[in-house]
């Protein structure tokens, strides 16, 4: 299920963002009040060993300053004496302070009265002139100046300081000054491995640094950030250093850079140490929180997870439980102890389910049982229909009544069964069918038949009921004496005999047996009612099928003979009248001499009754060869248009000689027609025939044409038309509306029943419409292609030819 | 000297009727009553035309128009077949064996003078 642990993500996202979140802005704020005071710390130390080495330069100053201010001390001797004690003077300046290189004193006009120095000779009113000289010039204005630093011999760094006397028409006293010590002292700064520190003037120039070179090419490091700082510190003194503390060194590396001006001479003694260095320690720590914030993530995500599978998984449980319980397994029980109210909801499930149990397990139960039930009626219904399906479809007596023992000892539960014919002349049960029957058992019934009235069947079908033996070893009327003993050796103790009655008749039993002595259940002796029931409606169905057989033979075999005579006699009829008929003929026609008038009248309706009579005969044959199946179609191709032409020709004369309009209506293009042209003939001549025998006066009309796949052919008239409920009779055999016009106009009743059977057999239909009174309309199809129709024989009409 | 006609007839009434209509009308008549004395009667006297009968004792009309045709002497005498009431199949039947033409009966003895009157004008 794609939803499952979201709930325990999310706890456990939420706990992590928690714990985690705390740990982080804990971590962080620790780091950076860390970061701060390590950096404040640093700073500070730099700053101090700045600030000493600046006070250290300063003091160095400031005591060549006094020596050489106390050496140029007023002196107030002799002329003479004074050039002496001023030469003592800077002998003794130059041994007390090793850092002078050389003074010299120049007087009011910039003149040179006197040069000691440690490298040459004295020199004494040299008289060298030094009045243009910016040494002398500043001092002169400012009382004392320092000259910018300059290198001796390319190596030693130098300064100068001019000193002006005081007095009147006063001097200035001018010393070399080596500033070796404030190299000493800046190279003896350390601030941790890689720090240093380093002088500047106030232009930002390089004055001291521990690498000469530097120093030697004049470095401009006013660009530097912290040196940009300390010269703004140094223009303001008295105010409090401002000091971001971070700046940049040389190569660009970021350093941690502390300042302290030398306000005296407008320098500034820098500190620096690279921020690798000098955060190194912060960096341990920075690892050290980072350390311990990652040991606190991982416990926290562990402690979330744990806590979150804590809240998660009773519910998780609970649904897993529930989904189980969903798909059928009832017998599950969802395991939750946390004691809260997920508990109690899980303890209430498992009630719920268990119930649900319980009335599952009464419901099982009973469909159980009523599944029992319905498979037992299901059999029973089963074994019904089959013997119902036997009895259906076949009349094989045996076959069905082995069915019906086999069944009824199956469905109750018998050892085994047979079914008794009873022979009513003997009153005596011959066995007909058996079923796990013994060969002894058998032989034993067969050799000598239960009478009425012994043993089980015989009783039974006294009484007309079901007869049961609940232990035979107790029937002391069973009478059957020599069955007993056999049914008791085989282990056969009780009997259930259901008598086989039609009407109160005896046809049979059936009869089943079991081997404990039992009573009989009323289920199973309806049970086998019903079986009884059935075999009788098999004995007679069989009966009867017997003798409708026999019937049927019986009455083919008249029916055959019923034709034959009909054809025989048509023959035999037709002969003689042929003798009548030609002789009259011949008569007529004076073969045998003249004939008077009367006797000519006389033959005329003689020759005349003679053919009625032929018709007659005819009609017949016709009918009775149709009956017997007989009549068949001799199928050719013909022209319906043809066929209207030759009844046309035949029928005219008679319409004529009784002044009737007798009118052909053809539609051209008919189809070629496949039929018995012959036949379809005599049915329109029928037709056509008894219209004008009908009609008085007034016209026939005959039309063809085509409807679909069938012609269609209409006869009309003008006659007296046929009354409504004569109308479906009319092609009835020997129906005439009026049965005396039948002699009047020489039918014979017969032609209307042929001539629908003809069209029927072509596949067609006939019909009538007419209003008495006005005339009768005669309709009839015939499909434009007749298949071969049904009841064809295809051997040769025989019974025409007769004997 | 008139034409000669077999008639093979089996029935007495049926000779008689047709023996007079011929007669008196000029035609010499040979008559026999079954269908073997018709076939060689045909053979012997050579009739101008033959009436035959369908139904005759012994062979029956069709076997002996097939016997008359299938003879070289005979085969070119037309033969009218004269059945009984007309029913499907007949007038096939008897084309089939060999006749010339087919009259139903009951004939006319009409319609058969004017049957013969074709065959021999």
């Amino acid at each position: 299920m794609r939803t499952r642990g979201t709930l325990f993500r999310k706890y456990v996202i939420v706990l992590i963002a928690f714990i985690g979140g705390m740990l982080i802005a804990r971590g962080m704020m620790e780091l950076y009040m860390s970061y701060r005071d390590n950096k404040a710390a640093m700073l500070r130390l730099q700053r101090e060993k700045a600030t000493g080495a600046a006070l250290r330069i300063e003091h160095f100053i400031r005591q060549i300053e006094w020596q050489v201010r106390w050496a140029s001390r007023p002196i107030f001797m002799a002329q003479e004496q004074v050039a002496e004690q001023r030469r003592l003077d800077f002998l003794w300046l130059l041994r007390q302070a090793p850092s002078i290189s050389e003074v010299s004193y120049l007087d009011g006009k910039g003149r040179e009265q006197l040069r000691v120095s440690r490298l040459g000779i004295d020199e004494v009113r040299s008289q060298k002139d030094h009045s243009a000289d910016p040494k002398f010039l500043h001092a002169m204005k400012a009382h004392i100046y320092f000259s910018p630093v300059y290198f001796f011999k390319k190596s030693e760094p130098y300064m100068t300081l001019a000193l002006k006397w005081q007095g009147p028409s006063a001097g200035v006293s001018v010393a070399e000054l080596n500033l070796k010590l404030v190299w000493d002292v800046v190279s003896q700064i350390k601030a941790g491995r890689k720090g240093y520190a380093y002088v500047v003037d106030a232009g930002g120039t390089l004055i001291a640094h521990p690498d000469i070179s530097l120093v030697l090419q004049k470095t401009d490091l006013s660009r530097l950030p912290q040196v940009r700082e300390a010269l703004v510190n140094l223009q303001k003194p008295g105010e409090d250093a401002i000091e971001a503390g971070i700046g940049q060194d040389l190569r660009g590396d970021l350093v941690l850079a502390g300042s302290a001006p030398i306000a005296l001479l407008g320098w500034s003694v820098l500190v620096e140490q690279p921020v690798s260095e000098a955060f190194a320690p912060l960096y341990d720590s920075i690892i050290g929180t980072l350390a311990i914030l990652l040991v606190g993530l991982c416990m926290s995500v562990a402690a979330s997870l744990f806590l979150a599978r804590k809240i998660v998984q009773p519910i998780q449980a609970l649904h897993a439980g529930a989904a189980r319980i969903g798909t059928g397994a009832l017998d599950h029980r969802i395991e939750v102890r946390t004691g809260d109210e997920l508990e109690l909801l899980a303890n209430e499930f498992n009630a719920m389910t268990a119930r649900l149990q319980e009335s599952h397990a009464n419901l099982e139960q009973k469909v159980e049982a009523r599944t029992r039930e319905l498979t037992e009626a299901l059999k029973k219904l089963k074994a019904l229909w089959e013997v119902g399906q036997a009895l259906s479809s076949t009349l094989n007596l045996e076959a069905v009544l082995t069915t019906i023992v086999t069944r009824a000892v199956q469905l109750s539960g018998t050892a085994g069964g047979v079914v008794y014919e009873y022979i009513e002349a003997r009153q005596e049960f011959h066995p007909r069918v058996t079923h796990q029957m013994e060969e002894e058992l058998f032989e034993a019934v067969r050799g000598t038949p239960i009478r009425l009235g012994e043993a089980a069947i015989g009783r039974a079908a006294v009484i007309r009921a079901p007869f049961q033996v609940s232990d035979i070893l107790d029937d002391h009327d069973y009478g059957a004496t020599h069955l007993r003993p056999i049914l008791v050796r085989l282990g056969y103790r009780s009997l259930l005999a259901v008598p086989l009655l039609r009407e109160e008749r005896i046809l049979g039993g059936l009869v089943v047996w079991c081997r404990e002595p039992c009573k009989f259940s009323t289920e199973v002796v309806n049970l086998l009612q019903t079986f009884a029931t059935q075999s009788v409606m098999a004995m007679e169905n069989a009966r009867l099928f017997r003798e409708v057989e026999e019937k049927g033979r019986d009455l083919e075999t008249a029916s055959k003979h019923k034709s034959q005579f009909l054809a025989n006699m048509s023959h035999e009829l037709r002969t003689p009248l042929n003798a009548i008929l030609g002789y009259t003929e011949l008569i007529l026609d004076n073969i045998y001499g003249d004939v008077s008038e009367k006797v000519r009248d006389v033959l005329a309706r003689l020759e005349q009754s003679g053919r009625h009579l032929l018709a007659l005969i005819n009609d017949v044959l016709d009918l009775s060869k149709i009956e017997a199946g007989q009549l068949t179609l001799s199928l050719s191709e013909y022209s319906m248009h043809d066929v209207v032409q030759t009844v046309f020709t035949g029928v005219e004369a008679l319409a004529a000689e009784k002044g009737l309009v007798l009118k052909t209506t053809v539609v051209s293009d008919l189809p070629t027609g496949y039929g018995d042209e012959r036949r379809l003939n005599q049915v329109l001549l029928n037709l056509v025939g008894n219209a004008i025998k009908f009609t008085e006066a007034g016209e026939v009309d005959i039309e063809a044409k085509a409807f679909d796949t069938a012609f269609l052919v209409v006869v009309s008239d003008t006659g007296p038309g046929i009354p409504p409920p004569d109308q479906a009779k009319i092609f009835e055999e020997f129906h005439q509306v009026d049965s005396t016009s039948t002699r009047k106009k020489g039918g014979t009743g017969l032609g209307l029943s042929i001539s629908k059977r003809i069209v029927e057999m072509h596949g067609g239909r006939i019909w009538v419409d007419s209003t008495p009174g006005k005339g009768s309309v005669f309709s009839f199809t015939i499909p434009f292609r007749t298949e071969r129709p049904r009841g064809w024989h295809g051997q040769a009409d025989s019974d025409d030819r007769g004997q | 000297m008139g034409k000669r006609i077999l008639m093979i007839e089996d029935n007495e009434d049926n000779r008689r009727i047709l023996r007079d209509l011929l007669t008196s009308k000029g035609y010499d008549v040979i008559e026999a009553e079954d269908g073997i004395d018709g076939v060689s009667a045909a053979e012997t006297f050579r009739p101008d035309l033959i009436l035959m009968d369908i139904q005759l004792p012994g062979i029956d009309g069709y076997e002996a128009t097939r016997r008359i045709k299938a003879n070289s002497e005979s085969w070119k005498i037309p033969i009218i077949v004269v059945t009984s009431y007309a029913l499907s199949g007949d007038d096939v039947k008897a084309f089939e064996a060999g006749c010339d033409a087919y009259v139903a009966k009951p004939f006319s003895p009409r319609d058969i003078l004017s049957k013969i009157r074709e065959y021999l004008p």
